[in-house]
C-alpha cells in the first residue's frame, strides 16, 4: 500500500477537527489561536499533497501555500497584539469573559 | 555526499586490500568490500559525512575552547591553563572528564522533562547546520538547493532550546535571560538574513556549494571573493555582528551576564547537561564562523584550490584556515570589547544594522546593473559609505546627554 | 516513504492533540512546535523543499515565539491554569462541531477516492523556479503580500501599545 493523496487528505482532515476543536472548546484566548494555526496548517498541508500528487509541474499550489503562510504570520501577530490589548483591558484572556463591546 | 559516493568504492577497495590479511574473517570481508552492494554503498557514502562532521568539529569546539582560555589569558596579561599536558594540550579533556563525572542537579520545582530536554535541542540544530557547510571543493554533507535558507531555518530553532531551559528552571535569572536571548535572536536574524540575501543575489543561488564555486577565479583564486566588493565588505561586517550576537558571543552575551543575572539560561544546569548547552552554542558560533566564510570570505576557495585530490586538499587547507581565522576574530573581540546594553543591543539591530542591510541590497542591485567595473565601484561605495555616515549620524544623535554624577564629584 | 508517513503522521496527531488539550500553556505552545515540526518534515516528504525551510523560518521561529511571549506577557510565569477553567462554557457544542465535520469531511474523502486516478510525481521543484514565479506571474499577490505584512506589523504595534499612548 503505497502512500496515496487520499491518505494526506485524510490526515488533514483530522488535523483540521483538532484545531476546530481547540479553537471551539476551550477557554483560553492563546490556544484558540493555537488552534486556528492548527487548523490553518492542516489547509496549507492540502495544498502541497494535491501539488506533489496532480499539478506538479503548476506552481500554483506551492504558491498559495507560501502566501498562506505568510498571511498567518500576519493573523497570528494581529491576533496575539489583540489578545494583550484585551489582558490589559480585562486582566483576563478567557474569551468566556470578553462580553461587553464598550471598551 | 556525491563526491564521497564517487570515492567510495576505491576507500572500500583499499579496506578490502588492508583487511584481507586478517585470519578467519579477512577473505570474506574483503571479497564483499571489493565488490559492494549498491545499498551499501549508499549507506557508506551517507555514514562518511556524518563521521566527518560528528567526529572533526567538536574536535575544534574542545580546542577552540584551550585556544580561547589561553588568548585571553593573554589579552588580560595571565597565562592561562598550562598544568594539563604540555601548553595545556589536554586541558579540554581534563574538562571534559570534570563535566561528566560532575553530579547533575535539577531543581525542585523545575519543569523536569522540559528541563531535561532544552540541552539536548541546543545541540541538534548546532549540529545540523554544518550538513550545508562545504568544507572544501564538492565537499558539502548535502547540497541543498535551499542551503543558506536552510542554514537560517535550522538556527532559528537554537531559540527554542535557550527558551525552554530558562522557562523550565523556574529562576528568575534564568527566565530574564531566556527572555533576554529570544529578543535577541529574533532582532538579529532580520539584519543576518538580509545581508546574506545580497550574497544570494550576487552568486545567483541559495546553495552554499553554488555561492562558495562563485567566488572562484581571479588572482590566485584570491580577487573574486565577496569581501573584496564593497557590498561583500559591508555585508561581511554586518553578517559576523549578527552571528555573533546570535551565538551569544561577548560584546552581545547579555542573555547570559555573569554580572547582571549569574549565568542566564544555563544557571540551574551542572555537569553534563551544562556541557550540552557549551556545545551546543559553541558549534553553532563555528557553523556560522563557516557559513561566514563560505558567503563572504571565498569559501574553500584560495591559491591552489581546485578540482582533483591535490586541489580538494589545498581547498579544505584553505577553508578550516579561514574557519580558525575567523574564531581567532571572535575570541579577540570578545577580549577586548565591553559587554553593551539591552537598550543598546535592541536599538543598535533595528536603527543601524537593519537599514545598512537594506542599502547594502540596493547596493548589489547597482553593481548588477552598471556594466563598467570602475564606475561600479565608484558608485556603491559612495552610496554605501554615505549611508553609513547618515545612519551613524542619526544613531549618535540621540539619547546622548550629558551624565550627571549624584554620589562623586 | 511510507514509513516516514506514518511516522511523521503520528508526530503531527500526536502535537497537536496535546496543543489543545494539556494544561500548561508553555507545554501546549511546545506541542504545538512539535506539530509544526512534523507539517515540516510532511513537506519534505512531498518535495516542497522550499516550503519545508519556510516552515521551519516562519512557523517555529517567529510564530511559536511570538505566542511564547505572548504567553510571558500575559499569564503568571508558570503559565499553570486553575483545575476548572481549562474548557469553555459551550464545549461540548464545540467539540460536537469538530467531530461532525471530522466525518463529514472523511466520508467525502472515502466516497471519491482520488489517489486512483491520480499518478503520483517524483521530481522536485527548484527554488528558482519558485523565485521566477513569485516575481512574474505573481508579482502582484506578492507586493500585495508586502503591504499586507507591512499593514499588520505596524498594526500589531498600534494596538499592543494603546495604552501606553492614552496614558501619556
Amino acid at each position: 500500500m503505497n502512500v496515496s493523496l487520499d491518505h494526506y487528505l485524510m490526515l488533514s482532515a483530522f488535523l483540521f477537527a483538532i484545531g476546530l476543536c481547540g479553537a471551539l472548546s476551550r477557554k483560553n484566548a492563546i490556544i484558540v489561536l493555537m488552534g486556528i494555526e492548527i487548523m490553518f496548517n492542516a489547509g496549507i498541508l492540502n495544498f502541497v499533497a494535491f501539488w506533489h500528487y496532480k499539478y506538479f509541474a503548476v506552481l500554483t499550489a506551492q504558491m498559495f501555500a507560501i502566501f498562506a503562510i505568510s498571511i498567518a504570520a500576519a493573523e497570528s501577530a494581529i491576533g496575539l497584539a489583540l489578545v494583550i490589548a484585551v489582558y490589559r483591558h480585562y486582566q483576563s484572556i478567557d474569551v468566556d469573559e470578553m462580553r461587553s463591546l464598550k471598551g | 555526499m556525491d563526491q564521497v559516493y564517487k570515492v567510495a568504492p576505491q576507500l572500500l577497495k583499499f579496506l578490502s586490500y588492508l583487511l584481507g590479511w586478517l585470519p578467519w574473517i579477512g577473505k570474506p570481508v574483503a571479497g564483499f568490500l571489493s565488490n559492494p552492494p549498491a545499498w551499501f554503498l549508499l549507506a557508506v557514502a551517507i555514514a562518511i559525512p556524518i563521521l566527518f562532521v560528528v567526529s572533526v568539529f567538536p574536535g575544534i569546539f574542545a580546542y577552540t575552547t584551550l585556544v580561547e582560555r589561553k588568548a585571553l589569558g593573554r589579552i588580560q596579561n595571565r597565562i592561562g591553563p598550562n598544568r594539563v599536558g604540555r601548553w595545556g594540550l589536554l586541558q579540554p579533556i581534563a574538562d571534559g572528564v570534570k563535566l561528566l563525572t560532575k553530579e547533575d542537579i535539577v531543581p525542585r520545582s523545575a519543569d523536569k522533562f522540559v528541563h531535561f530536554l532544552a540541552p539536548v535541542i541546543a545541540v541538534i540544530p548546532s549540529v545540523l547546520l554544518f550538513s550545508v557547510v562545504p568544507v572544501g571543493a564538492g565537499l558539502v554533507p548535502v547540497d541543498l538547493n535551499i542551503g543558506i535558507l536552510f542554514a537560517f531555518a535550522i538556527s532559528t530553532a537554537s531559540v527554542l532550546a535557550l527558551f525552554m531551559g530558562g522557562w523550565a528552571s523556574r529562576n528568575k535569572f534564568s527566565l530574564l535571560g531566556a527572555m533576554r536571548a529570544v529578543a535577541q535572536v529574533v532582532s538579529y536574524e532580520v539584519p543576518m538574513v538580509l545581508a546574506a540575501v545580497a550574497v544570494v543575489m550576487a552568486a545567483g543561488s541559495l546553495s552554499t556549494l553554488a555561492i562558495a564555486k562563485a567566488q572562484g577565479g581571479g588572482i590566485l583564486n584570491v580577487t573574486h571573493w565577496f569581501v573584496f566588493r564593497p557590498w561583500g565588505f559591508v555585508g561581511f561586517i554586518l553578517f559576523t555582528i549578527g552571528a555573533m550576537a546570535e551565538s551569544a558571543r561577548t560584546p552581545f552575551d547579555i542573555p547570559e551576564a555573569e554580572s547582571e543575572i549569574i549565568a542566564g539560561y544555563h544557571t540551574e544546569y551542572s555537569g553534563f547537561k551544562f556541557a550540552l548547552f557549551q556545545l551546543g552554542e559553541y558549534l553553532a558560533s563555528i557553523a556560522m564562523a563557516g557559513i561566514t566564510v563560505t558567503m563572504f570570505l571565498g569559501g574553500y576557495n584560495g591559491p591552489g584550490s581546485g578540482p582533483g585530490i591535490l586541489g580538494g586538499l589545498i581547498s579544505m587547507f584553505w577553508f578550516f584556515a579561514k574557519l580558525g581565522g575567523m574564531i581567532v576574530l571572535t575570541i579577540w573581540i570578545r577580549g577586548t570589547w565591553p559587554r553593551v546594553r539591552v537598550d543598546q543591543l535592541m536599538s543598535f539591530a533595528w536603527k543601524v544594522l537593519l537599514p545598512m542591510s537594506i542599502v547594502n541590497i540596493v547596493a548589489v542591485g547597482m553593481w548588477h546593473y552598471i556594466a563598467i567595473r570602475p564606475i561600479a565601484w565608484v558608485v556603491t561605495t559612495l552610496w554605501l559609505v554615505l549611508w553609513f555616515i547618515t545612519l551613524s549620524k542619526l544613531a549618535a544623535s540621540e539619547n546622548i546627554e550629558k551624565r550627571e554624577y549624584r554620589y562623586a564629584s | 516513504m511510507e514509513i516516514a508517513f506514518w511516522i511523521l503522521s503520528a508526530i503531527t496527531v500526536i502535537g497537536a492533540i496535546l496543543a489543545i488539550t494539556m494544561r500548561n500553556l508553555v507545554h501546549c505552545v511546545l506541542s504545538l512546535i512539535l506539530f509544526f515540526l512534523g507539517i515540516a518534515g510532511h513537506y519534505l516528504l512531498l518535495r516542497a523543499d522550499f516550503l519545508f525551510a519556510v516552515q521551519v523560518l516562519i512557523y517555529i521561529g517567529a510564530v511559536a515565539v511570538l505566542i511564547l511571549f505572548a504567553i510571558m506577557l500575559t499569564r503568571h510565569v508558570t503559565g499553570t491554569e486553575g483545575p476548572r477553567e481549562v474548557l469553555g462554557g459551550k464545549w461540548w457544542a464545540g467539540m460536537g462541531t469538530a467531530v461532525i465535520i471530522a466525518g463529514l469531511l472523511w466520508a467525502i474523502i472515502r466516497k471519491d477516492p482520488l489517489a486512483a486516478m491520480l499518478p503520483a510525481g517524483m521530481a522536485s521543484t527548484s527554488v528558482t523556479e519558485i523565485g521566477r514565479a513569485l516575481v512574474a506571474d505573481w508579482l502582484v499577490p506578492f507586493e500585495a503580500m508586502g503591504v499586507l505584512l507591512t499593514a499588520a506589523l505596524i498594526g500589531a504595534v498600534v494596538i499592543a501599545l494603546e495604552e501606553v499612548i492614552r496614558k501619556r
